[in-house]
């Protein structure tokens, strides 16, 4: 679980500044943060998942 | 590109106070927006910096920094991290000039957020680079 969290508190922060610096518009910002946030966390659950299956 | 591409692109120069927003982001994270009056942008991208940098001490993170002590490539490899933490600017020199951050006992590094803790706080100083291309940009009149 804290793993997990440290990797949220991560994404997070990375997608507050990606968004913030990024786009035009607040409307604009706010949508590419989030879409940062999300590929950050998905990117991150499936190379977990396939590094478990790593022997080394 | 064609010579007459090359005729078209515009190269204004940036002007003087660009560059001092630019070095005033990078020192302390947030000044450069602040400087500019952008205080939503400042709270959020300094808050973002520094907390990333307090998150990475709390989790018992280290800076790196390059001394020479050791030779050949294992020292050279900590060039690059040591450019990431330096985008923290005066968190980093404060740690430096009062030597806090730059060792770590077996305790520390036995902890299982030590991983987290430096590259957060390299991610820090990645972060404030933007922050600092950002405010340069603003101030440059390049965007709003």
């Amino acid at each position: 679980m804290r793993h997990f969290l440290v990797m949220t508190a991560f994404a997070a922060l990375a997608a507050v500044v990606f968004g913030a610096v990024a786009k035009e518009t607040n409307r604009e910002r706010f949508i590419y943060g989030l879409k940062v946030f999300a590929e950050f966390m998905v990117i991150g659950l499936v190379l977990a998942w396939i590094l478990y299956f790593v022997p080394f | 590109m064609s010579k007459g591409d090359q005729g078209n692109i515009n190269e204004e120069k940036a002007p003087a106070s660009a560059w001092l927003m630019g070095i005033a982001a990078w020192l302390v994270p947030g000044l450069g927006h602040l400087l500019l009056k952008k205080w939503w942008r400042a709270l959020i991208l300094g808050g973002a910096v520094w907390l990333c940098f307090g998150l990475g001490f709390g989790m018992g993170g280290y800076l790196y920094k390059y001394d020479g002590s050791e030779p050949g490539i294992p020292g050279l490899l900590q060039i690059p991290p040591m450019i990431g933490d330096l985008g923290t600017g005066i968190l980093y020199i404060v740690c430096w000039v009062l030597n806090i951050g730059f060792s770590h006992e077996a305790e520390q590094a036995a902890l299982p957020t030590f991983e987290y803790g430096w590259t957060f706080l390299i991610v820090a100083g990645l972060l404030n680079y933007l922050s600092m291309l950002d405010a340069f940009d603003i101030a440059a009149g390049r965007k709003s």
